[in-house]
């Protein structure tokens, strides 16, 4: 690959927006005078992925990761935004030329024995992709790239495993099916949907050990979705923070967890249960819950919850992200951390 | 953290020994036999059912082994009670007649006879007048028996006749005669006319009103109704099993159109459809199966419509087109066989349905030609003689009844069984 | 069934309320507890020992399969067919449970033992509204509450667990997950239980909105005395609020002790397996644990210790004979073979 085409992000999301009409009754749109109202579950994301990074998206429910994840698969066609892979603009192409592309982007989703066809062997699940996208296979050949691949997800003796059905195994061994079927067309992009979350917790590292190594062995980047900050720690390079269809905070993982400028991030590392009996939390949490994605709060969308919210900035004014000043990369949305009122930041004034 | 344990490196982290993998591998009739332990009475309630099943469609697919008479044929008399022996036919002659059997009139003169009107005395006196002739002929003798045979209203005509000297000999049934014989004490049986098929055989369920073996006709009426069952559960799972599956799927004004034409169908009584789809379409045994198939298009089609709609929300679904499958193999390959196995199981019901919706549509007299053996036709005729010859009705029907009950029993089964009891971890 | 119309008879005097902080609430004897299957018979719980203790939090962890909700329902009786409790004692405040009649058990449930489950949606009652929920437990098990009564009880609950009184009229449906584990919470408090079990109640919740949940549980136990059992497969939410700990691993419990103790010095290696398994968010550049194997059948365990086909310290005892579960420091037990030597005795 040329110098330029490694430069190139492989995944390049610009105002990707997405926007449910909420259904409503006959009499209900009636009243509301033809009004519809919509879920804004995302809302004008920006982000860019590289080839062989792992990007993770963390984010409390309603804040649009998962939707986000189908936009990038296409899956979902966005209100207003575009979804780049490649340089391809997903939304430029048809029908058939979308199919086609699925070969070089595949899915992980979270439960694994739903997303198995229940009817459909291991082997023939695997392998259905291949027929799909690597019509030049024989069956003979084709059957040996599925052997392999099981072998390469840890399955083994893979022919054994071949003809059984999804009910017939454990919930840990189907969603190796399920990155073995991601991974049968040697896909270039995976996302990611909280992956590891339904299984056990022993299970689960050995799965985000099999992810970590497959990532190395067939060159692979992930969008890597999750609820669980704690994992990302072991995967990703990158993470954003969503909340209620926005990116509130993007950047290096390291950099992200040591120095969270964003309240909401810091309120979500703060609320991580920890492993150890003598660990304390340093921050107070938020009051109150996530708000109906319907309404969602003006200006700042967390500021009804935030500790540091200043009336007549936050609840008026839309944040925009902005560098935080002492790592590239590191963007947070924040008028008072990162934004044009940084002297009201009580970090730096020393009040908090 | 203390004492961290060695990390020890799993080479295949999901590796099975060979003993495990054998351990799974258990044969159909293991598990058959387990399934008993563990299902209790539905278990029971499927094998025999099934096996009701089994025997019900071995025999409807090759009646001629089973039944012992042809079914059209007037095969033995008239009304025989099941089991009873048919009364033969007696040689009635005077006390001093001067004849002992048929045989004796051959003589060259036509011998006037006395019977029954309307009862197989004729026949049988003929019979014997035409064997003996025969006889006679191949001992070489050219002695014939001529027969003149008058016929009367009721047996005590034949016998005054006799009396009388009008009739050289009467021929009627043993019965009857047996019922008859104290008034007339200078008549007495010469013997029975032989009748060689009829020699003492009865009729395990009795003869109808033509003489017809009932249990032949119920055999081969079974065949009649497997017929038109399966082929009208057939014709409605091939229609509508495909358009519920479109209309699932494809949803909008398809669905919309579809399930408004269905819901139609389906809204309409059904035995009374069936009868004006016949009416129109004319007699023929074609024509009812259409219109009995007609009446079941719509149950398939709600199943199935219903079973995509949700299996098309299915997760895995979703990931067959983020594979990039087409959508005419996520049809094919994910939602069908998902739907199938519901379908399969209403089939038998719907089978059992169709037989009776069959016998209840030639019973009315509608579609069969009438010299069909058929369950339903039988019963129609039987009707007239509820009380007389009770099994002419009650053999027909208890047919409809088991055969229905097998089925729907073995789909009801299938139900429970196909049911997870215990979500085993 | 009891209910308004036909209430069950007042409670005998609390005897479980006399009971001083600290002593044994409820003592464990071996309880075994059996489920038919068409594989055989499970053995999902096999002779648990433990005692809990008035006003701790006792945080009971382990995967699924490992028995630890089929517990939980054990200590109500709620294990319903092809399941049966086959042996064993269930002695709460001095009354064993294995003896009660179901009546007793009514009596005792919701208003000794309150139980709040993983999804608050199918345990509340979608027509009802919340106030209704409350009202009729209170007065179905206290007859002579009136109305006016009742709803005050209800409206002091409803405000402790931070729920907005304006609320009180609306149904399930209009909570959120974290709200309705509050209601079931007010649920379990309205009769004053001593005894909270609570399975999985976390799960299905969002992480901010499952500290705040912790923290409740806490406040609560601090303010009412109250004695909670904790199960879950969060180690990260055990960690935070428990007491003590205690592992449970195909059907055995394997260790048992104050967190500190079981966190800082885990004794049974299933136990440093899984808590080395855990992500830690604080913690960099350790490498999680890898554990080989998988939880065993049920209906054929492994002789010997049932963790030996996994275990990375198996020794050959391990293969035939089961260990049994003793105390290996002051406040420690486990049931593992390299810890039999160094028995510790009173």
């Amino acid at each position: 690959m040329s110098e330029q085409e490694r430069n190139t992000p492989l995944v390049e999301v610009g105002g990707l927006t997405k926007w449910f009409p909420v259904q409503k009754g006959f009499i209900a749109s009636l009243l509301s005078h033809g009004q519809i109202d919509n879920v804004r579950a995302v809302d004008d994301v920006n982000f860019t992925i590289q080839r062989g990074e792992v990007l993770g998206l963390a984010g409390e429910s309603g804040s649009g990761k998962s939707t986000v994840g189908r936009l990038v698969l296409g899956l979902l066609e966005p209100t207003k935004g575009s979804v780049k892979i490649d340089g391809i603009d997903l939304n430029g192409l048809g029908r058939e030329e979308l199919r086609r592309m699925r070969k070089r982007m595949q899915v992980i989703f979270q439960d694994p024995l739903a997303s198995l066809n229940p009817r459909m062997t291991i082997g023939e699940a695997i392998s259905h992709p291949a027929q799909i996208h690597l019509p030049d296979l024989s069956s003979s050949e084709r059957m040996d790239l599925v052997l392999e691949t099981l072998e390469a997800v840890g399955m083994s003796p893979a022919r054994f495993f071949y003809d059984k059905y999804p009910h017939q195994i454990s919930g840990g061994q189907r969603q190796r099916i399920v990155i073995a079927r991601a991974l049968i067309t040697r896909p270039e992009l995976i996302v990611a949907d909280e992956p590891i979350a339904m299984a056990d917790v022993s299970v689960q590292s050995l799965l985000l050990e099999l992810m970590v190594s497959l990532k190395e062995k067939f060159d692979l980047t992930y969008l890597f979705i999750t609820h669980d900050l704690a994992t990302t720690k072991y995967i990703c390079d990158r993470i954003a923070i969503m909340y209620l269809g926005e990116i509130v905070e993007i950047g290096p993982l390291n950099e992200v967890f040591k120095n969270p400028q964003h309240p909401y991030t810091r309120a979500l590392l703060a609320a991580v249960p920890v492993p150890d009996p003598r660990h304390r939390r340093k921050e107070p949490l938020p009051r109150g819950e996530i708000p109906n994605p319907i309404n969602p709060p003006s200006g700042c969308r967390f500021h009804p919850r935030c500790p540091i919210a200043v009336e007549g900035i936050c609840d008026v004014d839309q944040p925009r992200l902005k560098s935080a000043e002492d790592v590239e990369g590191h963007l947070a949305s924040c008028h008072l951390r990162t934004g044009a009122h940084k002297d009201l930041d009580p970090t730096r004034t020393g009040q908090h | 953290m203390a004492t961290t344990l060695e990390n020890p490196p799993p080479e295949s982290p999901v590796h099975l020994e060979e003993w495990e993998q054998e351990l799974q591998k258990v044969g159909l009739v293991r598990r058959i036999l387990r399934a008993r332990r563990w299902y209790g009475t539905d278990w029971w309630f499927v094998t025999i059912s099934t096996a009701m099943v089994v025997a019900f469609l071995v025999i409807a697919i090759a009646p001629q082994f089973f039944a012992k008479y042809d079914p059209l044929g007037q095969v033995g008399p008239r009304l025989l009670a099941p089991g009873e022996l048919p009364a033969q036919e007696i040689l009635i002659l005077p006390e001093d007649s001067q004849y002992n059997s048929v045989a004796d009139f051959a003589t060259g003169e036509r011998i006037p006879i006395a019977v029954q009107r309307e009862t197989p005395s004729s026949e049988a006196a003929r019979d014997e007048a035409d064997r003996v002739t025969e006889e006679n002929a191949a001992a070489g003798s050219d002695e014939r028996v001529r027969l003149q045979i008058q016929r009367f209203e009721t047996p005590g005509e034949v016998l005054d006749t006799v009396v009388a000297g009008d009739a050289v000999a009467g021929v009627m049934s043993s019965s009857v005669f047996k019922g008859l014989a104290d008034q007339y004490p200078t008549l007495q049986s010469a013997g029975a006319i032989s009748s060689a098929e009829q020699d003492a055989t009865s009729f395990p369920l009795g003869t109808n009103q033509v003489g017809q073996d009932v249990l032949s006709r119920l055999i081969w009426g079974a065949r009649i109704a497997i017929i038109i069952g399966f082929s009208a559960a057939i014709i409605s799972f091939v229609i509508g099993v495909p358009l519920g599956l479109l209309a699932g799927f494809a949803g909008g004004k398809t669905d919309r159109l579809m399930t408004l034409i269905m819901d139609s169908i389906y809204a309409f009584p059904g035995l009374i459809l069936a009868i004006a789809i016949t009416a129109v379409l004319g007699p023929s045994i074609f024509n009812i199966i259409v219109a009995i198939a007609v009446l079941y298009i719509p149950t398939y089609y709600r199943i199935v419509r219903g079973q995509t709609l949700s299996a098309k929300e299915e997760l895995y679904v979703e990931a067959a087109r983020s594979i990039g499958a087409k959508s005419r193999e996520i049809l094919s390959r994910y939602i069908f066989p998902n739907v199938i196995p519901s379908v399969a199981i209403i089939f038998s019901v719907n089978v059992a349905d169709a037989i009776l919706t069959g016998a209840g549509l030639s019973f009315l007299g509608l579609g069969l030609p009438p010299s069909t053996p058929d369950w339903g036709i039988d019963l129609a005729r039987g009707q007239e003689f509820i009380r007389s010859a009770w099994w002419l009705i009650t053999f027909p029907g208890l047919a409809v009844m088991l055969v229905v009950l097998a089925f729907t029993m073995m789909g009801e089964g299938l139900v429970e069984i196909f049911n997870p009891k215990l979500r085993e971890r | 069934m009891a209910s308004i119309e036909n209430p069950v008879a007042e409670l005998p005097p609390p005897s479980a309320s006399d009971l001083a902080h600290g002593e044994v609430l409820y003592s464990i004897r071996d309880l075994t507890v059996d489920y038919a299957t068409r594989a055989g018979t499970v053995g999902a719980v096999d002779r648990v020992s433990l005692d809990i203790r008035k006003g701790e939090i006792i945080g009971l962890v382990g995967e699924s399969g490992c028995g630890k909700s089929t517990l939980g329902k054990a200590l109500m009786r709620m294990i319903t067919p092809p399941g049966h409790i086959s042996g064993g004692e269930l002695l709460f405040a001095g009354e064993d449970l294995m003896l009660a009649s179901d009546r007793r058990m009514r009596q005792l449930r919701g208003a000794r033992i309150g139980m709040v489950f993983q999804d608050p949606m199918t345990s509340l009652n979608p027509l009802a509204r919340i106030i209704d929920h409350l009202t009729e437990t209170i007065q179905t098990h206290e007859s002579t509450v009136s109305d006016a009564a009742a709803r005050d009880r209800a409206e002091q609950l409803v405000a402790r667990l931070g729920i907005r009184i304006e609320r009180i009229d609306d149904y399930p449906h209009q909570f959120s997950g974290g709200m309705r584990q509050r209601i079931m919470i007010a649920l379990a408090l309205a009769l004053r239980a001593d005894f909270v079990i609570a399975d999985e109640p976390t799960t299905a919740l969002d992480v901010i909105v499952e500290a705040q949940f912790l923290d409740l549980l806490l406040e609560l136990r601090d303010e009412f005395d109250l004695t909670i059992l904790l199960i879950t497969h969060n180690i990260g939410a055990v960690a935070e609020i428990s007491d003590r700990v205690a592992v449970m691993y195909a059907g055995k419990l394997v260790e048992l002790g104050p967190a500190n103790a079981v966190f800082g010095e885990t004794k049974h290696p299933y136990s440093q397996g899984l808590l080395q398994s855990v992500p830690n968010i604080d913690v960099d550049d350790v490498d999680l644990y890898q554990m080989a194997g998988s939880p065993p059948s049920l209906v054929h365990p492994p002789p010997g210790c049932r963790f030996h086909p996994r275990c990375p310290a198996a020794m050959d005892i391990c293969r035939t004979e089961e260990p049994a579960f003793l105390k290996v420091a002051p406040e420690q037990a486990t049931a593992c073979w390299l810890y039999s030597k160094g028995r510790y005795d009173e």
